[in-house]
């Protein structure tokens, strides 16, 4: 592994977009923040700016009036990138999913990394996903958890 | 100057990137406990630049690029003009020209949020560049010459004659390193005010050019800072880093405040602090 | 032909050297004609626009020289030629860039009469206005007699006048008048100048003046007032930003690199008389307010020549504050900075005509962009506008010799004059710096509109005077030993040397070749980096409101389409630009009384 992507593992910034969720899941994500989970440990940072971010962090689930801001922001981030859906609402659609604005989860309009159900999801969840991430980043395949979300 | 201490120069001058990163890394980690959390290792600045030098780099013309390492260049070579000890003006336009680059930079992008940070760039350093000239003139004052050789001619440290002109530098500090109260126009990771501010359209290799002369701007602001006790180089390094100690606790304490205040507080309290000690100088006579 | 004849002459008469020549009785009596013809002329004008302040100050001027000559034959002098390397600096500064400038007129006039639809050109009218004004710059180098410098100073306010209002709208017409009554203001401070000198010393040549200097006070603080008219200080500015109607190869040939040149020349030529006496003060508190307070004037301005009228009005200040500190090492300061300053401005002012005919606006908010339009036009004003503030350029070497020199004067004087100093190159950073922003913004869509067709004699006039600013920056040391130092020499002290490419002070050195060394490698190195590295063209952020395939236009939540548009920054809301131009008339008021008193009591 080189020095570039071992570096890449150890610093993940993060862009966040809320895609129509009712702020649980976004305030979880806040939490996880926060100095009790702190994930700046592993070099996260909430940077807020996709042209920086390597993550994008989306709660809530996709409908017609944000799939064009999804994927603009996704098309935004500079490669290599991950998606991590955060709350069932993202990854499925939730109890949203029959809605007749509601798209689905948000694998409608981007693909998507790493699923993190719940709802709200809880931060050692998060925390867990986004180890995940970087497991997939790295390379690592995790092989029992692909088939219990399957 | 012989080889070894032009090599020494040389070397102290391309590593101030790399002595800015440490700092920036304690910064982090210093900022975390004082917040009671563990904060990340202190390389991780090392591990940004990197990641972000792996990175795809989107950029908004083919200028961008060119500026965005002019930042670190001219930054470098404000740098090099200290460590060869030369005039400390001419250091003081080399980081202008430095700053003058990033703003450049970030307005070549047609976006509100990097043109304001690029406005207020231009407002910093309106704001400090004026209080270091002053203090630069008062320093001649007292040492008869504007290099920083003249400083260490000079024998005796600067901190006993000019106190008041250093804690006119630690706003100029506050200011140079983007921290609050006066982090206007872009400021460190976790805050988010316009985005990103001046940063806000850099990503991939040149922002990680942007971060390494942000750097070095630093450490050679420190550096200057460190010649207010040039005698002793143990001293020297922990009035730098006394001084950045302080504007740590500062940007944890306070709340970003507007450029206005910015520009009235750093003007007000450099001139009239730098005019007292000079003319308690006069009355002294040190200065004739 | 004359370009090449006017360079090539100067230059050889930089070989040359100092000596002073006699002409005839029969030039003398040809300037006296000439003068009375020129004053009746100007009273005339008067008359025709009914301007009571021309008419006034002509029959102040015509009346005491009908007496001078007439009455006490004073007009009489030795030698009256004398070519001191002062006047080689002159005469080189005009005859190397009035040429330029000229042949950039060649296409902009052609441009001028084209976006005017004139029926009739009146070109040959403006070129022999033109050529006028540099041959009277000439002669005005040349003059030690008094009088012949008045005739030469009154001729360049004939052609202030008449280029001006040679478009012949209404205000041009009016601002012409007013540059004409402000020049005459001068023209009136020059009798009374010879007046009082033949009554003291029986002479009104210049080298008798400057060399027994008792009791001469008030004739160089009339001296200093026509030159603070001709170069604009406050209160006189007003003639300057009006000017700026004129086409834009007058304001670059008058009001940038030559005839504003006239007053500088006037101050360099008293000042070692008037060392250490309280009129050097006024002069240089004048200069440094003048500097301080157009220069936040210019951050306020959204047009691109009223921003170069106010930085030239500032920058002169500075020259101003510089000869009026009168050291050794500020008379330096001054010269570098004279040198430089015309250089660059001209630059400027030429580059900015250019784009003004192409783009057909003045306003800098209507310029964003331009780097991609035009690019060639754009990259020579954005180096001008570098030169004229940010190291390595010369323009920088000389600011940087005038803090030093106010730091080391007396502090009495030195260290207010140095915040206001410290205040107006402050503001220049900030207007300038904005500037440049603005015109590298990138353009509203992807591919280069280059509409960029430079006719011949545009490209040759700044790019040759772009080259000229290069290389007197890059061999500064050429300039300060074989322009500078000659100057200075005779009547100060030499407190600059050269090592090198070094210029060395007695407490310090600017490392030219380092500098430069420095900034061609980085610029170099990030070069080579942006094209190898490059980067893909990405749309700016925009919250995620970007509309898909344009490269700046977002949706607002009406889902209507807009396109992206910043402004510039002006700071209206800080900067009472009323309350300023107050100001400065309230300070010119005050100096200019000032100028008159000390000498008086």
């Amino acid at each position: 592994m080189t020095l570039i992507q071992k570096a890449q593992l150890k610093s993940l910034w993060v862009v966040h977009y809320d895609c129509g969720s009712c702020n649980g899941c976004d305030i979880e994500i806040l939490a996880a923040l926060t100095p009790k989970f702190d994930v700046e440990r592993f070099g996260i940072i909430n940077i807020g700016n996709p042209k920086q971010a390597d993550v994008l962090l989306v709660t809530g689930p996709a409908n017609h009036r944000n799939k064009e801001v999804l994927l603009n922001i996704y098309d935004q981030m500079p490669a290599p990138k991950l998606v991590i859906a955060i709350g069932t609402c993202a990854c499925s659609g939730g109890i949203f999913h029959n809605c007749a604005n509601v798209l689905g989860g948000i694998d409608k309009v981007i693909p998507v990394d790493v699923y993190i159900p719940g709802c709200a999801v809880r931060p050692e969840a998060i925390v867990d996903g986004v180890v995940l991430a970087l497991n997939k980043l790295a390379g690592i395949a995790p092989v029992e958890d692909e088939e219990e979300l399957q | 100057m012989n080889l070894i201490s032009t090599l020494i120069a040389v070397t102290l001058a391309l590593a101030t990137p790399l002595i800015g990163g440490l700092l920036a890394g304690v910064d982090r980690k210093l900022t975390a406990r004082m917040q009671e959390r563990m904060g990340p290792p202190l390389v991780q600045p090392f591990y940004d630049v990197l990641k972000l030098w792996g990175k795809e780099s989107m950029i908004s013309n083919r200028l961008q690029p060119v500026l965005a390492f002019g930042y670190l260049g001219f930054a470098l070579i404000a740098a090099g003009l200290v460590t060869f000890q030369q005039d400390l003006l001419l250091i003081l336009f080399m980081t202008g020209i430095a700053d003058i680059c990033l703003t450049t930079a970030a307005m070549n992008a047609k976006s509100p949020y990097s043109y304001i940070g690029g406005r207020r760039e231009f407002l910093a350093m309106l704001s400090y560049e004026p209080v270091m000239l002053i203090v630069y003139i008062a320093i001649f004052m007292v040492t008869g010459s504007f290099t920083v050789a003249g400083i260490y001619a000079y024998g005796k440290p600067l901190a006993m004659v000019l106190p008041l002109a250093l804690i006119a530098l630690q706003f100029v500090l506050v200011i140079e390193m983007k921290k609050s109260p006066y982090d206007v126009s872009g400021s460190s990771h976790a805050h988010q005010e316009l985005v990103r501010g001046v940063f806000t359209e850099f990503s991939g290799y040149t922002m990680a050019l942007i971060e390494l002369g942000h750097w070095a701007k630093m450490a050679t602001t420190l550096m200057i800072l460190g010649l207010f006790w040039a005698p002793n180089p143990v001293i020297s390094a922990a009035i730098s880093l006394a001084m950045f100690f302080i504007t740590l606790v500062v940007d944890n304490i306070y709340p970003r405040l507007t450029w206005q205040s910015m520009l009235k507080t750093t003007w007000s309290v450099g001139f009239i602090l730098v005019l007292l000690n000079v003319v308690a100088l006069v009355i002294g006579g040190v200065i004739i | 032909m004359t370009a090449l004849v006017l360079i090539g002459s100067s230059i050889a008469l930089l070989g040359v050297g100092e000596f002073t020549y006699n002409p005839g009785h029969i030039y003398e009596t040809a300037v006296l004609v000439l003068d009375f013809a020129l004053l009746f002329y100007f009273l005339y004008v008067g008359v025709k626009s009914k301007s009571l302040p021309v008419i006034v100050l002509s029959l102040l001027q015509l009346v005491p020289v009908a007496y001078f000559e007439f009455v006490v034959n004073g007009t009489h002098v030795q030698n009256i030629i004398v070519v001191d390397s002062l006047s080689i600096l002159l005469t080189l500064i005009i005859n190397i860039i009035g040429p330029i400038i000229i042949i950039y007129a060649l296409s902009y006039m052609d441009e001028h009469e084209h976006h005017l639809n004139l029926k009739k050109s009146t070109q040959n009218r403006f070129f022999f206005f033109m050529i006028l004004l540099l041959s009277a710059m000439n002669g005005l180098a040349y003059s030690n007699s008094l009088y012949w410098l008045y005739f030469f100073w009154e001729i360049t306010t004939l052609c202030c006048y008449q280029l001006i209002r040679h478009d012949g709208t209404d205000e041009a017409k009016e601002n012409s008048v007013q540059a004409l009554w402000m020049g005459l203001v001068g023209g009136v401070g020059f009798i009374g100048a010879m007046f009082i000198a033949y009554n003291q010393v029986n002479s009104i040549a210049l080298t008798d003046l400057i060399a027994a200097p008792e009791a001469l006070g008030l004739v160089f603080a009339l001296m200093t007032l026509a030159a603070f008219t001709k170069a604009a200080q406050f209160p006189w500015h007003g003639w300057l930003l009006g000017a700026m109607v004129a086409p834009t190869p007058v304001s670059a040939l008058l009001h940038s690199s030559t005839m504003v040149n006239a007053g500088i020349y006037m101050l360099l030529r008293i000042a070692p008389a008037i060392q250490a006496t309280p009129l050097s003060s006024v002069i240089a508190l004048g200069g440094a307010l003048t500097f301080a307070v157009t220069a936040v004037l210019a951050i306020r301005q959204s047009v691109s020549k009223k921003i170069l009228a106010y930085s030239t009005i500032g920058n002169l200040g500075l020259i101003t504050l510089c000869i009026g500190i009168n050291t050794a090492l500020s008379y330096t300061a001054a010269v570098t900075l004279l040198i430089f300053h015309s250089v660059a401005k001209g630059l400027l002012f030429m580059s900015a005509g250019i784009i003004e005919n192409k783009i057909g606006s003045r306003n800098i908010e209507d310029w964003e962009g331009l780097l991609g339009r035009l690019p060639l036009t754009t990259t020579v004003m954005i180096v001008g506008m570098v030169s004229m503030f940010l190291p390595p350029f010369g323009m920088l070497l000389g600011k940087w010799v005038a803090v030093d020199a106010l730091a080391s004067s007396p502090l009495i004087i030195g260290l207010p004059l140095v915040l206001l100093v410290v205040l107006g190159s402050a503001a220049t950073t900030f207007y300038y710096a904005k500037w440049i922003g603005y015109m590298t913004v990138t353009p509203n869509s992807l591919e280069k509109k280059k509409n960029e067709e430079l006719e011949n004699p545009y490209r040759l006039s700044i790019v040759g005077l772009l080259a000229l600013n290069i290389v007197l920056s890059v061999g500064v040391t050429f300039v300060i030993n074989r322009l500078v130092i000659p100057v200075i020499s005779g009547a100060y002290p030499i407190v600059v040397s050269t090592t090198g490419l070094n210029i060395d002070l007695d407490f310090t050195s600017f490392p030219v070749f380092a500098l430069w060394g420095g900034t061609v490698a980085v610029l170099l190195i990030g070069s080579w980096m942006a094209s190898s590295k490059g980067g893909k063209l990405a749309s700016p952020y925009m919250s995620g409101a970007n509309v898909p395939g344009a490269f700046s236009k977002y949706r607002s939540t009406a889902g209507g389409e807009f396109d992206v548009s910043v402004s510039g920054v002006f700071l209206k809301s800080s900067i009472d630009e009323a309350a300023l131009e107050k100001l400065a008339m309230i300070i010119g008021v005050v100096i200019t009384v000032a100028l008159i008193l000390v000498e008086v009591i």
